[in-house]
């Protein structure tokens, strides 16, 4: 079904004077697989709403001109007949389900546009077939995975047979092995010749299955390539406009800028013998000393252990990545390093270390009224010039009076790494500090990391994020059902790291 | 040029899906609140801790909401649902769904202004003040049932407030107090929290 | 009789929960649940009898709950545990139940586990930043306390709640469709059963009442 957006413009607000999009033009033909590519805040998000109806029926705002699905105006449709022709997976797997349980979900849309039972029990044994979901029914959503979720609700999207699928960040929250069976999704549809439209930061995954990539910038379509054509102008041109990268392999094949620069930032850690005098061997005992924690062993069932290290070595002052498969058991090491889990002895020894947790939702740990007072809330004794002086040091100085629940993601994220240093802990962990960012945001989170890590504080990040890694770790673990597998320093090492990651 | 997303028949189902959320967190909150009224001399205040503790949820509520009268009707009527089911009278569920009424009519008249939250939030601190009606209306069978559960001294209490209607009255009128009090700190919340979010306006 | 006469009829209820929750395989939370159940059970009896005043009432109460609340939670468990949603929503519509009402009760079922996550995790980073409820900070400024709690915990709740309405709406929930349903609904002979027994305990419990004879309590 032929997709057509004419002279749209649309402002979240009473007037197109401030409006998100300006005067867009869209075409998408049908049987066609197009990704929306562009930076945070550029309108792309806005553009999948109005595909799949959400403008003009759902949310208020001024809207001019029209969004055509084969020929039939969205505004003259309510949204349940719009359902019916557009199936839409949104990025947050945790809050799109309405259900409790997965064989509900599957039959959810179905049921709501009135489907006669059998016929509905029939589609939704196709798509358990289709989408290899037969282990995942009977299942409670809440005992789910991410990956396992957002493959539900592509199942169960799929079931009702819309002609367009339209998708909003969905590979946000994944792992790279769940990303692989997205792409067979995306592709299984376009096979079918049903239109995709997948809004998208991560792009490598999209290479084969993508028609065309547009670049949304200030509500408009700024270009449009094909990935071949992006592949070919290189990596430094899809940097400079904030894209990430298309090629996985292309980050550590071309030993190109992003890695060399890497090294040299590395270069008085990783060869100490080079730097001399008195300050050098300092920074040489320091690269040389790490944390150690023993007994990390957790468990609900005796039987089953979820943790099951004894001894973990953390370089000082340097950044450590954390990888592994969803449900390898890293969330439940961060906890326990950072005392909210295990038993009162772990507990009292995290408290004792002081670890800090930056989670992965930030707004969890936010809770006051201004940016200042958040810092000052765990400090003891309170010091307002020291919270000043770490502020500073985040480029938050001219938010202190701000609510911090009113910021950015990545200013959030900054205030909970702020509040995190002024508790006075040694070691942060952060969960995945880079899940749905664009390029330009990473390398904003991968300088707040370096910098956290320059001033001496030892850094442990979960990430299932290959770019951001090569950006600006030094070392990595990888876990593998509860256990350390492997620990390796990060020179040398990228091709391995990113085989293991796909694997 | 026009405007978008109002008031059709899909925005209803977003009411419908915030009562249902607001419903879940005044049921928790409630029962928390409530639990204080186990110690004999809280009986009668610990309305006032249940309204304390629901009206900033409940003015969050009241802003979020595009047609305050079913809202605030369904909101009650929730909470009368999981009461009666839970062994209170069909009354109160009657009663819960007046409150409910008169609530959702503050808001309409006073176009969801502060005085308007605030006499809404007072109808439906009601709701919890009403729960002991049955010590007043039916104390015998009310007692009884309560001498199995609770131990002497309880009970002596018990019998004791059930004399006369003061503290009937009282329970009211804490309840209320309760949210009138809670209603200008839920208004500070809302300016000093949630206006600034952007959650609310 | 070791037990006094209440304790026995509700026994005789809880068995049908048990039963119920046994054929679902939660013969653990069972066996939990009737342990807990029976201790509270008995010792309730005893301190009752003991009359220690305030002290009494404390322990009375948390028994009360135990005792007297936990077989209501065992059948909640049961129907929340067991009933799908589309069952639900197409029951209510047999039972000419508007939306309006079923979809709010829908999300409120759905949503308990969600604020029990979302409290967690909040529980946790304060925990991080030294605030507890039992601490000398706590009692200095109590309403600091609640709004450090309740704060974050609405902004994510009234945010999943707008994801979960986008969701929903896009995928065809309206107040006005009929909705069909996969699984087929209707009161079947082991409904009738599980009513008659519970009928007839009630029956058995309230006749002696009525005849003057108030079970001894």
């Amino acid at each position: 079904m032929n997709i057509s957006l004419k002279n749209i413009s649309f402002s979240y607000s009473d007037s197109l004077d401030d409006a998100i999009l300006k005067n867009l033009n869209l075409e998408i033909r049908s049987g066609e697989c197009v990704v929306l590519a562009g930076e945070s805040g550029c309108g792309k998000t806005t553009i999948s709403k109005l595909i799949n109806g959400l403008i003009p029926h759902y949310h208020s705002g001024t809207m001019d001109g029209d969004v055509l699905l084969g020929g039939k105006n969205t505004s003259d449709m309510t949204l349940a007949e719009i359902s019916r022709v557009v199936g839409s997976v949104f990025q947050n797997p945790r809050s799109q389900f309405f259900n409790i349980d997965t064989d509900c979900e599957l039959a959810f849309g179905c049921e709501n546009l009135g489907m006669d039972p059998k016929e509905i029990k029939q589609r939704v044994e196709n798509v358990v077939q289709e989408f290899y979901l037969e282990h995942l029914l009977g299942r409670s959503i809440f005992n789910l995975s991410g990956g396992e979720k957002q493959k539900i609700a592509c199942a169960s999207v799929s079931a009702t047979g819309p002609e367009i699928f339209v998708l909003d960040e969905p590979s946000a929250n994944l792992d790279l092995k769940t990303i692989a069976d997205l792409k067979e999704i995306v592709s299984r549809w376009k096979r079918a010749g049903k239109t995709v439209v997948i809004v998208e930061h991560r792009l490598y995954y999209l290479r084969d299955v993508a028609d065309r990539i547009c670049y949304v910038k200030d509500g408009k379509i700024a270009e449009e390539w094909t990935p071949a054509e992006l592949e070919a102008k290189g990596l430094e041109y899809a940097t400079n406009l904030g894209l990430r990268c298309m090629n996985l392999e292309m980050l550590n094949v071309r030993d190109g800028v992003i890695l060399s620069v890497v090294r040299q930032a590395h270069q008085p850690c990783k060869v100490p013998e080079l730097v001399e005098g008195p300050q050098g061997s300092k920074e040489q005992d320091l690269a040389k000393q790490s944390i150690i924690f023993t007994n990390l062993t957790f468990s609900y069932h005796h039987k089953h252990p979820i943790l099951d290290i004894d001894r973990l070595e953390l370089p000082c002052g340097q950044i450590t990545a954390l990888i592994g498969h969803n449900g390898a058991g890293k969330s439940t090491l961060a906890q326990l390093l950072c005392g909210l889990q295990g038993s009162w002895r772990q507990k009292r020894a995290a408290r004792k270390r002081g670890a800090y947790l930056i989670m992965q939702d930030v707004n969890h740990q936010l809770f006051t009224e201004s940016v200042l007072d958040e810092v000052l809330l765990g400090m003891k004794p309170q010091n307002e010039k020291l919270a000043l002086e770490i502020l500073d040091g985040l480029n938050l100085k001219q938010y202190t009076e701000n609510h911090p629940m009113a910021l950015s993601g990545g200013q959030k994220q900054r205030v909970a790494v702020a509040s995190g240093i002024s508790s006075g802990c040694d070691v942060v962990v952060f969960d995945e500090p880079t899940s749905g960012l664009d390029y330009r945001q990473m390398l904003a989170v991968s300088a707040t990391l370096k910098k956290l890590a320059a001033s001496g504080k030892t850094l442990l990040v979960i990430t299932h994020d290959p770019e951001f890694i090569l950006n600006s770790c030094q070392s990595v673990i990888r876990m593998e059902q509860g256990k350390i597998v492997e620990q390796y320093p990060l020179s040398g090492n990228e091709n391995h790291l990113i085989k293991t990651m796909v694997k | 040029m026009r405007t978008t997303g109002k008031k059709s028949s899909n925005t209803l189902v977003r009411d419908l899906v915030n009562v249902g959320i607001f419903g879940a967190l005044y049921l928790v909150l409630s029962g928390l609140g409530a639990s204080i009224g186990f110690i004999p001399a809280f009986i009668v205040v610990s309305t006032c801790i249940v309204s304390l503790v629901t009206s900033v949820p409940l003015f969050l509520f009241f802003s979020k909401v595009e047609r305050p009268l079913l809202c605030c009707v369904l909101l009650c009527m929730l909470f009368g649902i999981v009461m009666t089911v839970s062994g209170h009278g069909i009354s109160f569920g009657l009663l819960c769904v007046i409150y409910g009424v008169l609530a959702g009519l503050c808001l309409k008249l006073f176009h969801k202004n502060f005085v308007g939250c605030l006499l809404a939030n007072v109808m439906i601190s009601f709701v919890p003040s009403s729960m002991m009606i049955p010590l007043w209306s039916s104390t015998e069978e009310y007692l009884a049932y309560c001498s199995s559960i609770c131990d002497k001294a309880y009970i002596a209490h018990l019998a004791e407030l059930s004399s006369s209607y003061w503290p009937l009255i009282g329970l009211f009128g804490f309840g209320a107090a309760g949210a009138v009090v809670g209603g200008f700190i839920a208004r500070r919340m809302m300016k000093k929290h949630f206006e600034r979010i952007g959650l609310a306006q | 009789m070791i037990f006094s006469a209440p304790l026995v009829y509700s026994l005789l209820m809880v068995v049908v929960a048990s039963i119920l929750l046994l054929l679902e395989g939660k013969w653990k939370f069972v066996c939990t649940f009737f342990f807990v159940y029976l201790t509270a059970g008995f010792f309730f009896d005893f301190v009752k009898n003991l009359d220690i005043g305030t002290s009494g009432t404390i322990i009375l109460a948390s028994l009360f709950l135990m005792y007297r609340i936990m077989p209501a939670c065992a059948v909640l468990y049961y129907v929340i545990t067991t009933t799908k949603v589309n069952e639900f929503l197409a029951c209510m519509s047999r039972m000419h139940v508007s939306n309006k009402v079923t979809i709010p009760l829908i999300v409120m079922i759905r949503f308990f586990p969600t604020v029990y996550d979302e409290s967690r995790a909040i529980g946790n980073a304060m925990r991080m930043r030294g605030i507890r409820l039992f601490s000398l900070r706590t009692l200095k400024s109590p309403v600091a306390f609640l709004e450090y709690r309740l704060v974050p915990l609405l902004v994510s709740v009234t945010k999943i709640g707008d994801e979960l309405s986008i969701a929903a709406v896009t995928r065809g929930l309206s107040a006005e469709t009929k909705r069909t349903c996969v699984a087929t609904i209707g009161f079947r002979w082991v409904d009738a059963v599980v009513i008659a027994y519970c009928v007839a305990v009630v029956l058995f419990y309230v006749i002696p009442g009525l005849t003057g004879n108030l079970p001894s309590v």
